[in-house]
C-alpha cells in the first residue's frame, strides 16, 4: 500500500493557455522502505512536481494523497513540519544559525514531541557522518557536503515518513554524491522511509528502486 | 514558544539592524514621553483648574442695547425716562425659576439693600462737629442772649449752622460763635449702612476667598432671622461686641425698626488704593441672610433692594443652553448674561497652547517615524525574503512567521521604550517648563505691544478684560502610569504599523519562488 499517491495530476501555470500543462495524468505510486528517482530533462516539470508533493504548490489537476489523505484538505504546514521532510539542492539552511540549532529549529517548529532535541540533533549529525564538533559551526563554515548532510539530518528530526530531495547531489563531487546516496538507502532500507529524489543523474537513477520519468509536454 | 526563541536569536544574531532600529524607537520613545508628559500634565493642570474655579453667568443690565432705542432731544427726556422704568427687572422668584435648570450645579444670589441707624455710627470719614469763634468788646452792661445766626461760609468745610452766644460782663463783651463744619465723605448711599442678605454659605465668596474673615464670634447660622455679621470697623467705632443688638431703621420711613442681634465680628483683608477714604469700603457693611432682606421687603415694599445672582454651571457645554432657557423663562431682552468663561479660557490660554503644540509634535512624530520604521522594515524584509522562505518550507505556518517577525520588532521596541521613558523623564519637566515660559513670554510680549500702540508702559490690565482669574505659569510635567500606558500603546501601534510590511510581505511570499531565486 503506497504512502503517497498521485492521481492524474496536472499542472499548468495561471496564465498559462487553457491546454498547456507542465505536465498532466501523472499516476505514481510510493512506498515506505523504498527509493524512487524522479528524473526529466530541464523543463520536464520535476520540480513542479516536487513542490505539488510537498504541498509548495498545489495541483490544478488530479490529486495528491498522503496516507489516504488528500492534501488539499489537509493541514499543509503541519503536513510539511510532521509528515515529510524536504532536502534541497541549495540545502536551504539558515546561515545565522549554527548546525545543531538548525537541526532544532525543524524539531521545535514540528509538532511531534521529541525528548532532549540536542541530544536527538547530535545523533542525527553522527548518523549522516557529521561529528560534534560540526554541530558549533555556523552553517557557512562548513562544505556543500556537509551542509547537505545537516539539511539530511534536518529532514530526518522528527521522523517522517518520506523524505524528498531536489537534485541533493546536484551540488556534490563523485565521492561524496556516493555518501548521500548511502545514506538515502539506509534510511529506506534500515528506517523504513520513502526516499523521493528528483534528480538529472544517471548514478542517482542506477541506487533507487524505480524511476518516473517525466517527458516535456 | 520557539517564536519567542527564534525572535530573541534574531535580534542578537542582527545586531547592526536592531540597533539602527532601537535608536529610531529610543529617540520616539524620548520625544513621545516629553511631549505625552506635557500634554497630560496639561490637560490635567487644566481640568484641575476648570473643577476649582466654577463657571459662573450672573445678569446685567444691557445698557447699549437699552441707549440704541433711546431718542435725542429735550423733548424725548420724559419719554426716555418712561422707556427705562418700563423695564421689568426681575425678582427673588425669577432668580429661584432661572436657577432651578438642569443646566446648573446650583445658584445663590445677594440679596441688598440699605438702612439707617440712630444707635450706630456710621464709619465715615464725614461726621460734624462744633468750632467756637470769641469776639470780646468792652461795654457797660451784662446779660447773655442766644439764637441762630443763619448760615456761613467755613473755611475748610461746607456750609454749617451756626449759634451765637453774647456774654456782657461790667465793659467787656464776648461773642462766642459755635458752627457745625461738615466733612462730606465721596460715598454715596441710600440708607447708611449696606445690608447683605446672602442666600447659602456658597454665596458669601468673599468670605471664602478670604477678603473677609470673621475674627471674632461665628457667621449668621439662620438665613432667616435679624441676625448680623459686622465689621470690626463698625464695631470698635461703637463699641459693639458679639451678642449686642443693633437697631436698624427704615431710611424712608423712620417707625420702621429692625433690632439684629450680632453673631461675629468681621474684618476686610482687602488691599485697596483707595487713599481718600479712612475706611474700607466694606465698613458699613452688614452681612444677613437673604431671608432677612424678604421679611424687609414685605415689611415696607418701597425699600429699595438690589439682586445678583450667581449661577454655578455644571460644564462649559450647556452654557449657551442655559442663557436660551433663561430667555425663555422671561429674562427682560434689556437684561444680558455674562460668564467668567472667557476669563477661564484666558487663564489656561498658555497651557492649552502648550498643550497643542505637544499633541501636534507627538502626532507628526508618530507619523514620520511610522514611515521611516516601515520603510526600514521592509528593506529588512526584503534582506530576509529567503529566511521566510526556509521557514515556510519547513512547515511554520505564516501566522507563526508574521508573529516572529512582530515580536523581534516589538521586543526591540518595548526595551527601548522604557530606556526612552526613562531619557523623557529626566527631560519632560524642564522642556515643558521651557515651553510655557516661552508661550508666556509671547502673551506679555502681544499685550506690551499693545500697550504700547496706547502710548503707555506696561498697563497694569489684561486686554481680555479680567486679572481675577489667576494664570498657570508652571507645568511641572511627569511621567505617571497614565504616560506609560499610552507610551506602550503608541510603541504597540508603531510596531503594527511597522510590521505591515512583513505581515503583506509573508502573506504574499511564494516560499518556493524565493529558494529558487535564491539558487
Amino acid at each position: 500500500m503506497g504512502i503517497l499517491k498521485l492521481e492524474n495530476v496536472g499542472y499548468r501555470y495561471k496564465d498559462a493557455p487553457k491546454d498547456s500543462y507542465v505536465f498532466k495524468d501523472i499516476n505514481y505510486e510510493f512506498e515506505q522502505g523504498k527509493m524512487y528517482a524522479i528524473k526529466g530533462k530541464s523543463g520536464s516539470g520535476k520540480t513542479t512536481l516536487l513542490s505539488l508533493i510537498t504541498g509548495l504548490e498545489k495541483c490544478t489537476e488530479g490529486k495528491v494523497i498522503y496516507d489516504e489523505k488528500d492534501l488539499k484538505k489537509m493541514n499543509l504546514d503541519k503536513y510539511r513540519n510532521t509528515d515529510i521532510g524536504i532536502v534541497f539542492q541549495s540545502y536551504n539552511l539558515l546561515p545565522r544559525l549554527t548546525s545543531i540549532e538548525n537541526i532544532i529549529l525543524s524539531m521545535d517548529v514540528s509538532k511531534v514531541k521529541i525528548k532532549n532535541k540536542k541530544k536527538k540533533a547530535l545523533e542525527l549529525m553522527k548518523s549522516v557522518g557529521l561529528s560534534e564538533e560540526h554541530s558549533k559551526r555556523k552553517i557557512l563554515k562548513l562544505s556543500g557536503g556537509e551542509q547537505q548532510r545537516i539539511a539530511i539530518a534536518r529532514s530526518l528530526s522528527y521522523n517522517p515518513k518520506i523524505i524528498i530531495a531536489d537534485e541533493p547531489t546536484g551540488n556534490l563531487d563523485k565521492d561524496t554524491e556516493n555518501e548521500i546516496l548511502k545514506i538515502f538507502g539506509r534510511l529506506a532500507k534500515e528506517e523504513n522511509k520513502c526516499i523521493i529524489i528528483v534528480t538529472h543523474s544517471q548514478n542517482v537513477c542506477d541506487e533507487v528502486d524505480t524511476v518516473y520519468e517525466l517527458i516535456k509536454q | 514558544m520557539y517564536i519567542l526563541k527564534n525572535s530573541l536569536v534574531s535580534i542578537i544574531r542582527n545586531k547592526g539592524r536592531n540597533i539602527l532600529i532601537g535608536i529610531i524607537i529610543l529617540v520616539i520613545a524620548a520625544s513621545s514621553t516629553v511631549t505625552l508628559a506635557i500634554r497630560n500634565t496639561a490637560k490635567r493642570l487644566v481640568k484641575n483648574y476648570e473643577e476649582s474655579h466654577d463657571i459662573i453667568a450672573s445678569i446685567s443690565f444691557d445698557r447699549q442695547g437699552m441707549s440704541a432705542k433711546f431718542k435725542g432731544g429735550e423733548d424725548a427726556k420724559k419719554e426716555n425716562i418712561e422707556a427705562f422704568n418700563s423695564i421689568e427687572t426681575f425678582t427673588i422668584e425669577d432668580i429661584k425659576n432661572y436657577g432651578n435648570s438642569e443646566y446648573l450645579k446650583g445658584f445663590y444670589y445677594l440679596y441688598a439693600t440699605s438702612l439707617n441707624s440712630d444707635s450706630l455710627t456710621k464709619a465715615t470719614d464725614s461726621f460734624e462737629y462744633e468750632v467756637e469763634d470769641r469776639q470780646t468788646t468792652t461795654s457797660s452792661t451784662s446779660k447773655t442772649t442766644g439764637g441762630n445766626s443763619g448760615m456761613g461760609k467755613v473755611p475748610g468745610g461746607e456750609f454749617g449752622g451756626r449759634e451765637r452766644h453774647t456774654t456782657i460782663n461790667n465793659n467787656t463783651t464776648t461773642v462766642i460763635t459755635k458752627s457745625k463744619e461738615v466733612f462730606q465723605s465721596s460715598r454715596n448711599l441710600t440708607g447708611d449702612f449696606e445690608i447683605d442678605g446672602y442666600s447659602y454659605y456658597e454665596a458669601m465668596t468673599d468670605f471664602i476667598s478670604g477678603t473677609y474673615k470673621v475674627t471674632d464670634g461665628e457667621m449668621i447660622t439662620d438665613f432667616e432671622s435679624l441676625e448680623c455679621v459686622i465689621s470690626s470697623e463698625l464695631a470698635t467705632l461703637n463699641e459693639v461686641t458679639v451678642g449686642s443688638k443693633i437697631t436698624l431703621k427704615n431710611p424712608t420711613s423712620s417707625e420702621k425698626t429692625y433690632e439684629f442681634t450680632v453673631t461675629g465680628i468681621y474684618t476686610d483683608n482687602s488691599n485697596t488704593d483707595d487713599t481718600k477714604n479712612m475706611y474700607s469700603p466694606s465698613a458699613n457693611k452688614i452681612i444677613t441672610g437673604s431671608g432677612v432682606i424678604d421679611l424687609l421687603v414685605q415689611d415696607d415694599s418701597s425699600l429699595t433692594t438690589n439682586i445678583t445672582p450667581t449661577f454655578i454651571f455644571k460644564s462649559k457645554d450647556v452654557v449657551d443652553l442655559f442663557i436660551e432657557e433663561v430667555k425663555q423663562k422671561g429674562l427682560n431682552e434689556y437684561y444680558t448674561i455674562n460668564t467668567n468663561l472667557e476669563e477661564l479660557e484666558n487663564a489656561t490660554k498658555s497651557i492649552e497652547n502648550v498643550k497643542t503644540f505637544a499633541t501636534t509634535f507627538l502626532i507628526i512624530t508618530l507619523i514620520i517615524s511610522s514611515i521611516v520604521l516601515f520603510v526600514i522594515n521592509m528593506i529588512n524584509i526584503r534582506e530576509r525574503k529567503y529566511e521566510i522562505g526556509v521557514f515556510r518550507t519547513i512547515g511554520v505556518s505564516k501566522f507563526k512567521l508574521t508573529m516572529q517577525f512582530v515580536l523581534e520588532l516589538l521586543i526591540v521596541s518595548i526595551i527601548m521604550l522604557m530606556i526612552g521613558a526613562t531619557c523623557g523623564s529626566y527631560l519632560s519637566k524642564p522642556i515643558g517648563n521651557m515651553l510655557l515660559q516661552n508661550e508666556i513670554e509671547d502673551t506679555q510680549n502681544q499685550e506690551q505691544e499693545i500697550s504700547n500702540n496706547f502710548g503707555k508702559g506696561p498697563m497694569d490690565m489684561r486686554f481680555n478684560g479680567n486679572k481675577q482669574v489667576e494664570e498657570i505659569s508652571t507645568i511641572d510635567a511627569v511621567v505617571d502610569v497614565n504616560v506609560v500606558v499610552e507610551l506602550l500603546g503608541i510603541g504597540i501601534l508603531l510596531t503594527l504599523i511597522s510590521s505591515l510590511a512583513s505581515m503583506i510581505s509573508i502573506q504574499r511570499f511564494s516560499p518556493l519562488t524565493i529558494l529558487k531565486e535564491r539558487s
